[in-house]
């Protein structure tokens, strides 16, 4: 297979994804029950104001016509207008996804730089005093249940130490340095909780593709002809099991970082998507969460694409073009 | 002829188990998980004894842990102890009820597409894009369009966890459909279901168990993550009702029991099943201290 | 490249990804500003106000929220305000009335002027009210102009409306839940119910003590003082800046409140928390009237809701004082279960008494009704309860009123749902008890028209009575307060009587704010409390 059409199928793959994330949530919307107009408009609200509001919306056309006009403006790029807030889609989700993005990024980095050594110093020492409190240490972050841990961690380092500020992304009022300063106060409890609850994944995976790989014939071969344990351990070993934690990775954007940070954004007031599309739920803002699910689809499918070009530069075989 | 093929082709199942639970039980940490799990299981099925079934209202409000009330009591003067005890019961049933579904549907899949390869392709795109969809706010959106009840819940967690299953299961199926003693198996009878009852099924079953345990405990943290957000069941206890109830009433920072000790149950029950599974793959890995 | 230097590569532009992601600081203003000398108060402070929800709409003729009414009331002034016993004060205008009986006035401050210079008159109130009566945005004012016909802007400060039928509450009503909006901002943008006003053409205009600036969705909301607000003494608000910010949990916010990252919450205390804040310290807790309800209705188009014997048992089932005591922490007073509460003390009739808790009497009434318990002691009743889950207080005694019911027999299954379901089945009468509350029920003849006529737009229990409704059009065309009063007076006598509502409490609210904060003035209904344009206009901060 040539690379040119490993990149035309990944991107088709990577349409094909996103069309059906639109679908879902675009079906899921309209065959659900629940009303937009009566989620909006208050409670004195007459058959006038209703009927006209569903026409506002489009929703009073059937649903083939709603989902072939939808699809037509999404291709020229537009999500429509927010049906609570009569603004863009666009504006309204693009305020949100950079405070999602740097908690999510600055926490997966973390996660990473930790959960990986963490790995390797427990598959090891497998079976070791070592490797049970780094398995146990691990499995604790991602057994704790998030809200709670928020406000005790709120509770200790912000109102008894005073450390950090508590809610919110950065302080109002603040330029240039102290700016950047106020962003990081208030990105470090919620990093760390998210930090904490995805650890363990990380190095539990890494432990196991380890101590399989450490089992393979090659790494017996290394270390029959004399190489160090440490050098077969963290160069041969480790490539291979880093393998199956390039896929967690992109497995856990999905699964834990895009949906799991509503927890997060609610406890620690957080400007960020996922609180959003928890008020879009609460207001029924169709094209809100329409645009939300399609735009989380979409760093799903980027941050495939990334983990399957990191996957070929750290296997050789993929880049052979098997 | 039959029992001659199966003594032949059948994989010495028994003696692997045995093998398994001698190596398992010298690991104290799977051995400590497993009694935890099993203590709370019984406090789930034996929680009429343990405790009345928290209704009404109670003298004091708040009040932190004492002799009387082990746990404190809530906002409505409720014992929080019965409150943790009964909704052990909903917690573990909507886990065990969605890990179920998911895994019989997972499962299910998994074998059936590795065994008929035309349809394999059809769920494998499947899978990938299920999971690739954003599991919780898609939960949230079903849970409130459809009315949080129990049932709603079971299902929207079900429906988002069996992706995960068939990926797991898959692989390895895969791996069992190509061995010869299956291809030996279809030339004997041309009964696929057969041959997947017989061969597939027995062979993705330590697979399967390490899924139960472990879709379960999800199961337990997105059920009182819905709850918290409001939209869990307000008609039965559970966990993260108690949690939910707790933030409504903004005791959790004043009142540290409110929150402490179902947080405490759901921390358990998932640290638990984690390191069973963990402990119960590396029993059945000979390789392992190699 | 080595695999090492490779995920160094990855791992370097990640970081610089991230980086870059925040690489966008805001940029100082031109002006220095000199704020926080040393002193005993502090000059041109800020204040942080915390609240639970986000705005949604800037345009107040829209939105429905609880922060969108705090937000946008800094900015676009009510005609009238109320008192702590319901009455209207002047605000924007100073007199209003009736020239006739389909004709009414407003009289506004002369000499009020928008923050872009251009003066407020009376154009702006008649185009606002005109504009909502023909456009019909989803906003509460709305739902009141039913018998509005027209505003005639007749000199710089008198509004007249022609009503399309005499309505003695239109004039009040209108002039408390209005915001006037300018019209040279929101005119040229077309329909007032789809104008978001999110202040993308040049920001905001404003008539009231603050004006927005900056706006970080899900964090802060930045408002700046306006020099010429004549409402406050000195014509000058205290605090140079009003900071709303946003946290949904309440927890956190209360923690910041401890903490000092807020000055004050706008939402209401959970009853539980009340005597935990009081006693903090650097903390003040202050009451602010209620001047809602919290009922229960039976809705009349089930056969046995139909039953006068039914309703009266279900009312007797309830625990009014547990609830009063337990839930709301004795911050609420009884009604008398009548839909005219104590607060409204002109109309307040107190020869109403409360419905007696007593499961015994609801048996024998059911029996009477013609209704056999089985061997268990259980009536062949069921009902099915809704209410909204983000309303804490009420999922809280929806389990209480389940529990009495259960002790006279009868069966109630509770639906908590979550807010926009409620509203889609309240709305469709697919309930058999609806409970639920009503943040401000000002004006009797008004909220009675709404609840009880055969078309009232809240008439949840779906009650037909002739002699009500008699009572009740009777009311809404008198013009004389004291021959109101009576009337007003019997039609609660037969909404009581027959069990047409069950008005259980009015709340009495508690919100906190910090210490070295004072000079609020506090105006009834969670909406008002501390955060009237007046109030926050009016509030210092001393130095410690």
């Amino acid at each position: 297979m040539s690379l040119f059409s490993f990149v035309l199928r990944r991107i088709g793959r990577g349409v094909l994804t996103l069309w059906f994330a639109v679908t879902v949530t675009f079906l899921m919307l309209r065959l659900l029950p629940g009303d937009p107009a009566l989620a909006i408009a208050s409670t004195n609200m007459t058959p006038e104001i209703r009927a006209r509001l569903l026409n506002q919306y489009g929703l009073d056309q059937s649903l083939p016509v709603q989902y072939v006009k939808y699809l037509g403006r999404l291709v020229q790029g537009n999500l429509g207008i927010s049906f609570s807030q009569n603004i863009s889609v666009t504006d309204s989700l693009m305020e949100m996804l950079p405070w999602t993005l740097l908690l999510v990024g600055v926490s997966l980095l973390v996660t990473i730089l930790l959960g990986i050594p963490l790995g390797v110093v427990a598959a090891s020492r497998a079976g070791g005093v070592v490797d049970r409190v780094v398995q146990v240490v691990a499995v604790t972050g991602q057994s704790l249940f998030v809200p709670s841990v928020g406000i005790l961690l709120l509770y200790v380092f912000g109102l008894r130490l005073g450390l950090f500020p508590i809610g919110g992304a950065y302080t109002d009022g603040t330029y240039g340095g102290d700016w950047y300063l106020s962003v990081l106060t208030h990105l470090v409890l919620p990093a760390v909780s998210l930090v904490l609850v995805q650890l363990g994944a990380y190095v539990l995976t890494v432990r196991s593709t380890l101590i399989e790989s450490l089992g393979e014939d090659y790494v017996v071969l290394a270390r029959a002809n004399g190489l160090p344990y440490r050098r077969v351990l963290w160069k041969h070993a480790l490539r291979n099991a880093l393998l199956p934690t390039t896929t967690l990775i992109g497995l856990q954007i999905c699964l834990y970082l895009v949906g799991g940070v509503i927890l997060i954004e609610t406890v620690y007031a957080y400007p960020g998507i996922g609180r959003g599309i928890y008020d879009a739920v609460v207001r029924l803002d169709f094209p809100l969460l329409q645009g939300a699910f399609l735009l989380l689809a979409a760093v799903v499918v980027v941050v495939n694409m990334i983990t399957d070009i990191v996957y070929g530069l750290l296997d050789p075989r993929v880049k052979a073009g098997s | 002829m039959n029992m001659a093929v199966e003594s032949a082709v059948t994989p010495p199942a028994p003696r692997a188990g045995w093998l398994t639970w001698r190596r398992f039980r010298r690991e104290p940490l799977g051995l400590a998980a497993l009694i935890v799990l099993a203590l709370l299981v019984l406090i789930a099925a034996a929680a009429p004894l343990l405790a009345g079934y928290p209704s009404g209202y109670g003298d004091a409000v708040l009040a932190p842990p004492s002799g009387d009330h082990w746990f404190g009591t809530d906002s409505l003067g409720l014992d929080v102890f019965a409150e943790v005890v009964w909704g052990a019961r909903q917690s573990l049933l909507v886990a065990a009820a969605a890990s179920l579904i998911a895994i019989v549907l997972g499962t299910l899949l998994a074998v059936l597409g590795a065994y008929f390869r035309t349809l394999d392709t059809v769920i494998s795109v499947i899978v990938d894009l299920t999971l690739s969809l954003p599991v919780l706010p898609l939960m949230i959106l079903v849970a409130a369009l459809a009315g949080p009840s129990t049932l709603t819940i079971i299902f929207v967690i079900a429906a988002f966890s069996w992706p995960e299953v068939t990926r797991v299961v898959r692989s390895q199926a895969l791996a069992i459909v190509r061995l010869p003693y299956v291809d030996a198996a279809r030339l004997m009878t041309s009964s696929p279901f057969w041959i997947i009852r017989r061969h597939v099924i027995p062979a993705v079953v330590p697979l399967i168990l390490v899924s139960v345990v472990l879709t379960s405990s999800r199961a337990v943290l997105s059920a009182a993550g819905l709850a918290f957000l409001g939209l869990g069941d307000p008609n039965t206890w559970s966990w993260g009702r108690i949690l939910y109830e707790a933030q409504q009433a903004g005791a959790m920072s004043t009142a540290w029991w409110l929150p402490l000790f179902p947080s405490l149950a759901i921390f358990l029950l998932v640290l638990a099943s984690t390191l069973l599974s963990t402990a119960y793959n590396d029993a059945r890995n000979p390789r392992r201290n190699g | 490249m080595t695999p090492r230097s490779r995920v160094a590569a990855a791992v370097a532009a990640a970081t610089a990804v991230i980086a870059a992601l925040a690489a966008c600081a805001p940029e100082a203003p031109g002006s220095g500003s000199n704020a926080g000398t040393g002193g005993q108060a502090v000059a041109d402070p800020t204040l942080t106000i915390a609240t639970t929800t986000d705005v949604v709409n800037f345009n107040p003729l829209v939105g429905n929220s609880r922060s969108d009414y705090w937000i946008t009331n800094l900015m676009y002034p009510h005609l009238l305000s109320i008192g702590a016993d319901g009455q209207k004060a002047p605000e924007l205008a100073e007199k209003w009335g009736y020239v006739n009986s389909t004709t009414g006035f407003y009289e506004l401050k002369p000499g009020m002027k928008w923050s872009d210079g251009k003066p407020l008159t009376a154009k702006d109130v008649a185009y606002t009210l005109n504009a909502v009566k023909k456009d019909a945005p989803a906003g509460t004012l709305y739902g009141q102009l039913t018998n509005f016909a027209s505003a005639t802007a007749v000199s710089d400060t008198r509004v007249e409306i022609k009503l399309s039928k005499p309505d003695a509450s239109l004039i009040p009503e209108i002039g408390f839940w209005g915001n006037v909006v300018p019209q040279h901002v929101f005119e040229p943008a077309g329909s007032v119910a789809s104008f978001a006003n999110d202040g993308k053409n040049g920001g905001w205009v404003s008539a009231g003590p603050y004006v927005l600036k900056t706006v970080q969705r899900g964090q802060s909301y930045t408002m700046e003082r306006v020099d010429n607000y004549p409402l406050v003494p000195g014509g000058k608000p205290k605090a140079a800046k009003v900071v709303y910010r946003v946290y949904p949990d309440v927890n956190a916010e209360i923690l910041s409140l401890k903490n000092g990252d807020v000055d004050a919450i706008a939402n209401t205390l959970p009853p539980a928390q009340v005597k935990n804040l009081k006693s903090s310290p650097g903390i003040t807790v202050e009451e602010v009237p209620g001047l809602g309800y919290a009922h229960l209705t039976y809705n009349m188009t089930k056969p046995a809701l139909a039953k006068k014997e039914v309703r009266l048992a279900l009312a007797q089932t309830v625990d009014y004082n547990a609830i009063r005591k337990v839930v709301l922490q004795d911050q609420a007073v009884s009604t008398g279960s009548s839909p005219i509460m104590p607060v409204l003390k002109t109309f307040y009739d107190d020869s109403l008494k409360e419905y007696e808790y007593n499961p015994d009497a609801a048996r024998m009434l059911l029996e009477q009704a013609g209704y056999v318990a089985d061997g268990n002691g259980k009536f062949p009743l069921t009902f099915r309860m809704i209410y909204s889950l983000q309303d804490p207080v009420t999922t809280q005694w929806a389990n209480l009123v389940k529990d009495g019911a259960a002790k006279a027999g009868v069966t109630i299954q509770l639906q908590g749902l979550e807010r926009n379901t409620y509203l889609a089945k309240t709305n469709a009468g697919d309930f058999d008890i609806y409970a639920g509350n009503f943040a401000i029920m000002d004006d009797p003849a008004t909220n009675m028209a709404l609840t009880y006529l055969p078309k009232g737009a809240i008439n949840y229990s779906y009650v037909d009575d002739p002699q009500l409704n008699a009572l009740i059009e009777k009311a809404r065309v008198t013009f004389d307060q004291k021959e109101q009063v009576p009337i007003l007076q019997q039609a609660a006598k037969l909404v009581h009587d027959n069990v047409y509502d069950n008005v259980m409490y009015t709340q009495n609210l508690f919100v906190a704010h910090r210490s070295e904060w004072s000079g609020f003035s506090v105006k009834p209904s969670e909406l008002l409390s501390i955060v009237n344009p007046v109030s926050v206009a009016s509030a210092t901060k001393t130095a410690k």
